[in-house]
């Protein structure tokens, strides 16, 4: 057993899966015990599936949050937001947030969105299993996706959603079924983002409005 | 860490009795030795039987001259695993009696506070790698490693093949082993080679 075929056969994954015979089994073994770069392969497979049992283990046994009665005070605390003692600073901070807006921000806005730009981009496969893309942007610049989708759905309109490293959403966006075209450019907008892998998921809408997982992919991206 | 190469110094190190290099080749192969061994034994306590003996075999060997071969370790360590096992499933034992010095060759594992803190931060990892996989993903595998239900059942009920739990399989591993690395390196953490 060489380590091509161990790599190129996924024999990690199989192992794991129980799926080799005996015979392929030991010499997988015999291989990983010699083979420095199996032998990790296989540590961090086997520790990915022990904790993996773990936290879904978890979150299988997290219980469903039971509906609580609201105490009254909480009711009564609503209210107090509309006293002066909190109505004032309120109402200036909002004054304040509301000018920086028109006299800043908007103008900022306005000039990105009239000058012509070339966007730094890369390509989304949704649905296969090929190496993630990368792209460099500017911090606090905007990037295309060009997201291509797998052609065998049935829906009637798709739902992109972008989650940062941390695992948060940061956006959803809606994409038409167009027949004959599947990649579409989407626009992530400008923002100071982290380096590290996103991920794109995509979900198929029905005509009746229920969601489906399509499936996700990822893309490295980089901060200069 | 250090990348322990298995060439001739590291072979002269371990027949010397040197404490470090010992801790790394018992640390390295008892990682995997447990992995072997997780599909054939049900106890931990058969493991664990199976894991000193193969060890104090191998440091009598060791003494004896009978390793001369630095680039066959893991194969002479596999094998005389597989050698201890076969006893096992027959029943038997090593006819002679081990020496009291023999039992106390291996050195013991120890997990302290960083290693308690390391297996935290790679669970964390693990739950983030998770988070990203959809839904189905997540109950795909929770139906094969949790519930350990048949895995063609599970991929019947799930609409997909074993090819696709493969893959799904190997690019979390993928992304997990992008954290592995860096923490860990050549070398596995202790706190997943100590009991």
């Amino acid at each position: 057993m060489d380590h091509e075929m161990v790599v190129r056969d996924k024999m990690t994954e199989q192992y794991l899966l129980d799926e080799l015979s005996p015979e392929a089994r030991s010499e997988f073994e015999e291989h990983f015990f010699q083979c420095r770069d199996c032998a990790q392969d296989v540590r961090a497979a086997s520790l990915f599936v022990e904790q993996s049992r773990q936290v879904l283990g978890e979150a299988a046994d997290a219980p469903t949050p039971a509906r609580q009665r609201v105490p009254e005070k909480q009711t009564a605390g609503w209210l107090a937001w509309l006293r002066p003692a909190f109505a004032a600073p309120a109402l200036a901070a909002l004054l304040l947030v509301v000018g920086y807006q028109n006299l800043v921000t908007l103008p900022q806005m306005s000039k990105a969105v009239s000058n012509p730009q070339v966007l730094p981009w890369t390509s989304v496969n949704i649905g296969t299993f090929a190496e993630g893309s990368s792209i460099t942007v500017p911090q606090g610049s905007g990037f295309l996706l060009f997201v291509r989708i797998p052609p065998d759905g049935n829906y009637a309109s798709y739902q992109a959603e972008l989650y940062n490293p941390a695992g948060q959403k940061e956006w959803s966006v809606s994409i038409p079924v167009v027949e004959g075209r599947d990649q579409w450019p989407v626009q992530v907008p400008a923002a100071k983002r982290e380096a590290g892998s996103y991920s794109l998921r995509l979900r198929g809408i029905s005509s009746t409005g229920q969601s489906t997982d399509v499936g996700h992919s990822s893309f490295e991206l980089r901060v200069q | 860490m250090q990348f322990e190469s298995f060439d001739e110094a590291y072979l002269t190190r371990l027949r010397a009795g040197d404490f470090r290099t010992e801790q790394h080749f018992v640390a390295y192969f008892t990682a995997l030795i447990r992995i072997k061994l997780r599909s054939k034994l049900s106890t931990r306590e058969a493991m664990e039987d199976v894991r000193q003996e193969t060890f104090t075999r191998f440091f009598v060997a060791l003494r004896a001259g009978k390793i001369q071969q630095p680039d066959r370790l893991g194969a002479f360590v596999n094998s005389m695993c597989n050698n201890v096992l076969m006893e096992q499933y027959r029943g038997g034992r090593r006819e002679a009696p081990l020496d009291e010095d023999e039992g106390n060759e291996i050195p013991s594992e120890a997990v302290d506070i960083i290693d308690t803190l390391a297996a935290k931060e790679s669970k964390e990892q693990v739950r983030q790698i998770l988070d990203q996989l959809s839904e189905r993903d997540r109950r795909l595998l929770r139906e094969v490693f949790l519930e350990e239900r048949d895995k063609d059942e599970v991929c019947r009920d799930f609409g997909v093949d074993r090819e696709y739990l493969r893959v799904l399989l190997h690019r979390a591993k993928k992304e997990f082993k992008k954290f592995y690395c860096r923490s860990f390196g050549d070398d596995p953490p202790a706190f997943a080679t100590a009991g």
